[in-house]
């Protein structure tokens, strides 16, 4: 199997679970942003131009679901993913929890500019004091998935097996 | 070398990202709720929805246990049966209310309902607001079924919110509470008309334009004032009046409400097939 024969059923199983899973597990309201996550995974496991790529698909297919403006969530999650895979690729020793930080952070600042860019293109409701709330938990939500998401997309993005040795 | 014309490479791919996204956000603006972007958002939906159906038989029980909610199978059916008839109950009493309030005059006078006098297609909600931002639900029926934008969605209790994108099969509907959402409105003992306004999930309704020196009573009905070609009817019970805050010096009076709706355990709704196309105002 290769990355194209595996991406399309992790981007489906992930929006799978965005729609009908995450919504059903608030926390305080708030739900995992799990297509931001698997941008942000992207971002980790692939690296700065092909996260932002994926990032970008994954927003799309968030926006078929948002009644805010088409592409939106695709420009936001392709600059986050952009922005942790250039991040990643400045760390020399990548400790259990860098992953989970960097999660948290991106998912965080995420939320904020996907807030912010809308606010610009007229959605006023996006920016509320309710923003701080929805960005810090969906960081820790985020945070706390991070690890099966990280380990999903290196999977669905490693490179095909040749005689049994895995390229790298 | 090789290092800086790899990065030179993301640069110039995150640059065509954000073109690219920067012309589907035009396109999705100039559509403004038709055209391509408007197709391909419908058509995705469409094309998910039975994925998502599926998705959602398998992992909903999942999400239900997880969350601590333990309705599976018949009880679950059970349980919304008897909501939808709760609701339909505390309908009539609230309807019965306005009725002997002073309202009842003008009402008759207006031929004010409950939307009784509107033909309506009874949908089920299959999903609850996926966003953090927004208050939305999403029903399983579309515009093969009748539905189209802006028509007004009840519960047996009261107004739940409007249409805001039909697909052919699916449609999604704006709650009151979605900061987003604003209905025209009269208090029903009072008489004073307001706009009510959404605050987000678990806030209340807030009035805007009331009057400081009107007798705003705590628990008094509010409903839909169908006033200026509204897109809702008129007398569609809204909420009560949970706070009122005659504070002096103050242009408007501050006016809370508590939607009649319970917007958090919607199963069952029936969208208000008005004629959309010529009501277009909130």
């Amino acid at each position: 199997m290769t990355a194209a024969t595996r991406l399309p059923p992790v981007l489906l199983g992930a929006v799978l679970i965005h729609t009908a899973v995450a919504p059903q597990l608030r926390l305080f309201g708030v739900a995992a942003d799990v297509m931001l996550l698997l941008a942000i995974a992207a971002g980790i496991a692939a690296g700065a131009e092909r996260g932002a790529a994926l990032g970008f698909a994954a927003g799309l297919l968030a926006d078929c679901f948002l009644q805010t403006p088409f592409g939106l969530s695709a420009l936001t999650y392709s600059l986050v993913a952009y922005g942790v895979g250039a991040f990643q690729a400045t760390i020399l020793h990548t400790g259990r929890w860098i992953p989970m930080l960097t999660a948290l952070v991106a998912s965080v600042l995420g939320v904020v500019l996907f807030a912010l860019l809308g606010l610009v293109l007229g959605q006023n409701h996006l920016v509320s004091v309710r923003l701080i709330t929805v960005a810090g938990l969906v960081g820790l939500l985020n945070a706390l998935l991070s690890p099966i998401a990280i380990r999903v997309m290196r999977w669905a993005i490693a490179p095909p097996l040749v005689s049994g040795v895995v390229l790298r | 070398m090789a290092l800086s014309r790899h990065a030179g490479r993301s640069r110039l791919t995150l640059v065509f990202l954000i073109l690219t996204s920067i012309t589907v956000i035009t396109l999705d603006f100039r559509g403004g709720g038709e055209g391509l972007i408007a197709s391909v958002r419908d058509g995705a939906a469409d094309v998910l929805a039975p994925v998502r159906d599926a998705g959602a038989g398998v992992l909903e029980p999942v999400g239900d246990a997880l969350s601590g909610v333990t309705g599976y199978g018949e009880l679950e059916d059970e349980n919304a049966v008897l909501r939808a008839r709760i609701a339909e109950l505390e309908g009539s009493v609230l309807r019965d209310e306005g009725a002997e309030g002073e309202l009842a005059e003008a009402r008759a006078l207006l031929d004010l309902d409950f939307g009784s006098d509107l033909p309506r297609v009874d949908a089920r909600v299959i999903s609850t607001p996926v966003s953090n931002f927004e208050q939305t639900i999403e029903l399983d029926q579309g515009r093969d079924d009748g539905v189209d934008i802006d028509m007004p969605v009840v519960s047996g209790a009261g107004l739940v919110g409007q249409v805001v994108h039909v697909s052919a099969s699916r449609s999604t509907v704006r709650l009151v509470t979605d900061p987003a959402s604003a209905v025209g409105v009269r208090l029903a003992r009072s008489s004073e008309v307001a706009v009510a306004e959404g605050e987000g999930p678990q806030r209340l309704l807030s009035l805007s334009f009331v009057d400081p020196a009107a007798d705003v009573s705590v628990l008094e009905l509010v409903v839909t004032s169908g006033l200026n070609d509204s897109v809702f009817p008129p007398g569609i019970p809204v909420g009560r009046v949970a706070l009122a805050d005659p504070a002096p010096g103050r242009l408007e009076q501050r006016v809370e409400v508590r939607p009649v709706a319970d917007l958090a355990q919607l199963r069952l709704v029936s969208v208000l097939q008005t004629s959309n196309r010529t009501l277009r105002r909130p």
